[in-house]
């Protein structure tokens, strides 16, 4: 607010406070992944090294760790170019071109942003058997993908409305085709737009969980969250490894975050302003 | 209500290392309406809102009377304001924004009627007090900011910028009522405007800034007879002075070959000397050719070609010469202005 | 026909993906839920009209899984908009620069892998002297199944508090700076102008997040499933959306009664198709679509 209260301190010790549960359970994660034993937050056993294991041998029947990293790693960057080239595209048209049903398509899309998608995935499981998807890393991609698209398309159709008309005229008149005109001028002006969607989709797609979770059965599909709820969901649960592969692969996602909050705020409050 | 006076002292406003506002010294009377005039940038909103507690001073003290209130929150202070955009609250009706500063006051149901539809009938809003601001005119927004502002009957009267939303036609309308309002409640006012005809049609005095300072304090004749210095000069009176920038002698102001006989023998050294277009005739002594005729309607301004630079000549639309001819140019001599190498006003 | 070729080569993928996992999976939906597919029959299934929907009525769990529901959305929703408002306030009420670390901290439950983020619940939540909540209550418990509803509502509201944060800090810095100045003329303290301002102005952001948590929250079984799976027990945490999946698609039973849980699905499409309309001619959508102002393609 743009007038300060005069005993803003104590108001940012309150809301302090009130973050705590959620820095505890970060620091948690650290401790526990690296300590041999931890009370509350307290390491009470030396370093121990042991329980990272996972990432030379394979523990159980689990495959190896390369193979659930690389699929996640597939999985989230196919997702997020997909999402980020189709949802331009559509909102590209929606934004600059004139056709037919225009105004309904936008309706459409506006409908399926609120839509919760959830609510589809068993007819979801029931068509990807009979497209011959199921237990594939494509069919969970294309899935994936197309649930971030209303979103995308949304927040895209955004920027595209931001650009300049004249621009684009000048464009048409210099002889450019709408093709061309969407790659080579109107796409690169949006980069924010790009950059936000892109990010957004790449961590939703890292750690999406019930859509593998459903549509994967083999270990040799595994994403990282299988992999690492292979680990929670035994009869007793050794914290001591789950908490080392949870830090593991939580660590891109902590290490982004640490660099880039502001970018991240922004991203979330609805794409990049500036 | 009797209004009280206002002085600041070395006012000082820092916004990080940009220097807004410099040690401000300024004495409002009390019942007095004062214009703090100037462009965009000087300062002028800056120490209203300082006035108004909004903004902290970095140094320096506000004293209203003898009391001093640059410590105080804004509701301790007892002003009123008008906002430029009006600022009144979207989602109340005009009666509810009126009755604001009252309601937090805690007064009455039954007066709050009472004052409300007092102001309000006083400006002329009584028939929409029921509507939100959204569904009234501009003109009706800015009387019920007016009326937000008067009506907890404060000491000061703050007022941003409140005509330079309106049409020019309710503007000129305005600019009266709001005078009268001010002279018949008698409530010490300061009015921000970058408008000098707002400034010089409302204000029994005003207060010229530039770059966060104060240029001159002075009643609107004395604003224009006798500016302190070139900035004021130029900033009053359109269309503006012409300066000459040169150098004074032996009692004569000399500008190339130009050289023009000055009533103060003994100033010396660089120099400017200005003359209002309004001032100056084109029968005089001085040779000059005339370069651009703009007819004005009931004047026509000419502009002159002299030695390297524009001098312009306010002249009768009888008098008007042809483009590319060589006229005389004369000046009042009892209406020059002299400036020294700081700008700073020096005689007469 | 040349003339549409652009929008047609534009919008062709989006279209494809949408009709296949959006508009053929709502109708499949519905199609499925008047049949007896389960895992016997799931080739060749057979057309029973509203027989899914009968079962539903006469499961004499129905009315434990609804008042489940109620419980679940009805405070995890208290919890999300209360605490995103109380956050997005204070968070606004103090010097930028902190208040953006505070909502960037707030976005951390977020952005978490969710199966990481209940990793370390479990974590939080177990005996002493492992568990900081039993450290902090001096209880030793196990609190997943000693409260699992208390779990499940925070572990949810501390991801969806950050929906409203965002939503409605961006709402009042969408207010003009100038009405915080009038207020504060006008003789109000912060607290005053908070309520007699800021909240009343905030008053659409409220409803939208509301109205959009609550259709997401009704369909929403993810931190359920990986925190309780319905347990401790028989139903214990068991809500529609979360039932609707296990009777289609886990093996909990044995017997996957895939049309049972479609229909429990359809009503849940059903409903979403209905409130995303309704969202629809709320917003104002003519405003949103200019037309172009290029006449070629």
């Amino acid at each position: 607010m743009p007038l300060l209260p005069p005993r803003w301190r104590l108001l940012f010790l309150v809301v302090a406070a009130l973050s705590l549960p959620v820095i505890a359970g970060i620091v948690w994660l650290f401790l526990t992944g690296s300590f041999d034993e931890v009370h509350g937050l307290v390491p009470t056993g030396p370093l121990a090294l042991k329980r990272w294991r996972f990432l030379w041998e394979s523990i159980g029947n689990r495959p190896p760790i390369h193979v659930p990293l690389l699929n996640s790693m597939v999985f989230s960057v196919v997702v997020s170019v997909v999402v980020v080239t189709v949802a331009s595209m559509a909102a590209y048209a929606i934004s600059r071109l004139s056709f037919p049903g225009r105004s309904m398509y936008l309706g459409l899309v506006l409908m399926l942003h609120a839509f919760p998608a959830v609510s589809l995935i068993i007819a979801i499981f029931y068509i990807l058997r009979l497209l011959g998807l199921f237990d594939t890393l494509t069919g969970v991609i294309l899935v994936k993908a197309s649930l971030d698209l209303p979103l995308g398309i949304w927040l895209m159709k955004g920027f595209f409305d931001s650009l300049s008309w004249e621009m684009e005229m000048a464009a048409l008149v210099d002889g450019m085709s709408r093709w061309t005109l969407f790659w080579k001028i109107a796409l690169p002006l949006v980069r924010p737009g790009v950059l936000a969607l892109g990010t957004f989709s790449l961590l939703s797609a890292w750690g999406e969980f019930i859509l593998p979770f459903t549509l994967i059965v083999s270990t040799r599909s595994w994403t990282m969250a299988l992999y690492l709820q292979s680990f929670i969901g035994e009869v007793f649960t050794d914290y001591r490894v789950a908490a080392a592969v949870g830090l593991f692969y939580a660590l891109p996602v902590i290490v982004l975050f640490l660099l880039g909050q502001r970018y991240l705020l922004n991203v979330y409050s609805g794409g990049v302003k500036g | 209500m009797k209004g009280i006076s206002v002085r600041l002292e070395g006012l000082t406003k820092h916004f990080g290392k940009v220097v807004a506002l410099q040690a401000l010294d300024l004495d409002i009377r009390a019942g007095e309406m004062v214009a703090f005039l100037g462009p965009s940038g000087c300062g002028k909103t800056t120490t209203l809102l300082m006035i108004a507690g909004i903004y902290q001073s970095t140094a320096g003290q506000i004293y209203f009377n003898e009391r001093r209130v640059d410590h105080l929150h804004p509701r301790d202070r007892d002003v009123g304001m008008v906002f430029q955009s009006y600022a009144l609250y979207p989602h109340l009706i005009l009666f509810e924004n009126i009755a604001f500063p009252l309601r937090l006051k805690r007064t009455p149901q039954a007066e709050i009627e009472q004052k409300v539809r007092q102001a309000a009938d006083l400006l002329g809003i009584g028939h929409v007090l029921d509507r939100r601001p959204a569904q009234v005119s501009g003109g009706q927004q800015q009387r019920a900011a007016l009326a937000r502002a008067l009506i907890k009957e404060p000491q000061v009267l703050l007022l941003d910028e409140p005509l330079s939303n309106l049409d020019a036609q309710i503007r000129l309308q305005a600019r009266g009522e709001i005078r009268r309002l001010q002279q018949q409640i008698g409530v010490t006012s300061i009015l921000v405007t970058h408008d000098q005809a707002e400034a010089l049609a409302m204000a029994d005095r005003i207060a010229v800034f530039s770059m966060g300072k104060l240029q001159q304090l002075a009643t609107t004749d004395d604003l224009y007879l006798r500016p302190a210095n070139v900035f004021v000069a130029r900033f009053v009176g359109h269309p503006p002075m012409n300066l000459l920038e040169g150098g004074f002698e032996n009692g004569h102001f000399t500008m190339g070959t130009l050289s023009i006989p000055v009533p103060s023998g003994h100033l010396k050294g660089g120099g400017s000397l200005g003359i209002r277009p309004e001032d100056a005739t084109l029968d005089g002594e001085v040779p000059a050719r005339v370069v651009v005729i703009e007819p004005l309607g009931r004047e026509t301004l000419v502009t002159l070609r002299l030695g390297e630079m524009d001098f312009k000549v306010l002249a009768d639309q009888a008098a008007r010469p042809t483009l590319g001819t060589e006229v005389r140019l004369g000046y009042r001599r009892d209406r020059v202005h002299l400036f020294d190498q700081a700008g700073k006003r020096v005689a007469p | 026909m040349r003339r549409y070729s652009a929008p047609l080569v534009f919008l062709l993928p989006a279209t494809l993906l949408i009709v296949l996992f959006f508009v053929a999976p709502a109708v499949t939906t519905l199609y499925l839920s008047l049949t007896d597919i389960s895992t016997i029959t799931f080739r060749h299934p057979s057309w029973i009209g509203l027989g899914n929907y009968y079962s539903l009525l006469r499961d004499p769990f129905i009315g434990r899984i609804l008042l489940n529901t109620a419980h679940y959305v009805g405070f995890t929703l208290l919890f999300n908009v209360g605490m995103g408002l109380l956050l997005a306030l204070l968070t606004s009420s103090v010097r930028e620069r902190y208040g953006n670390q505070i909502r960037a901290v707030w976005l951390l439950p977020r952005i978490l892998p969710p199966v990481v983020y209940v990793l370390i619940w479990q974590g939080l939540s177990r005996e002493a002297p492992y568990g900081l909540i039993s450290d902090l209550l001096g209880t030793s418990r196990n609190w997943i199944t000693a409260q699992p509803w208390n779990v499940i509502v925070l572990a949810n509201g501390l991801v969806g508090a950050s929906f409203g944060m965002l939503l409605f800090t961006s709402a009042i810095r969408a207010i003009p700076q100038d009405l915080f100045f009038a207020a504060a003329v006008d003789g109000a303290t912060t607290g005053q102008t908070v309520r007699r301002v800021v909240l009343p102005l905030l008053r659409w952001p409220i409803l939208f997040v509301t109205a959009y948590q609550t259709l997401s929250l009704l369909t929403s079984f993810e931190y359920i499933l990986l925190l309780t799976n319905g347990g401790p027990g028989f139903y214990t945490t068991t809500v529609w959306s979360l039932h609707a999946y296990q009777s289609a698609l886990s093996n909990y039973f044995g017997n996957v009664q895939f049309g049972l849980g479609a229909a429990m699905a359809a009503v849940l499409v059903v409903i979403g198709i209905a409130v995303s309309l309704f969202y629809l001619r709320i917003f104002n959508f003519r405003a949103l679509v200019g037309e172009p102002k290029v006449e070629i393609n």
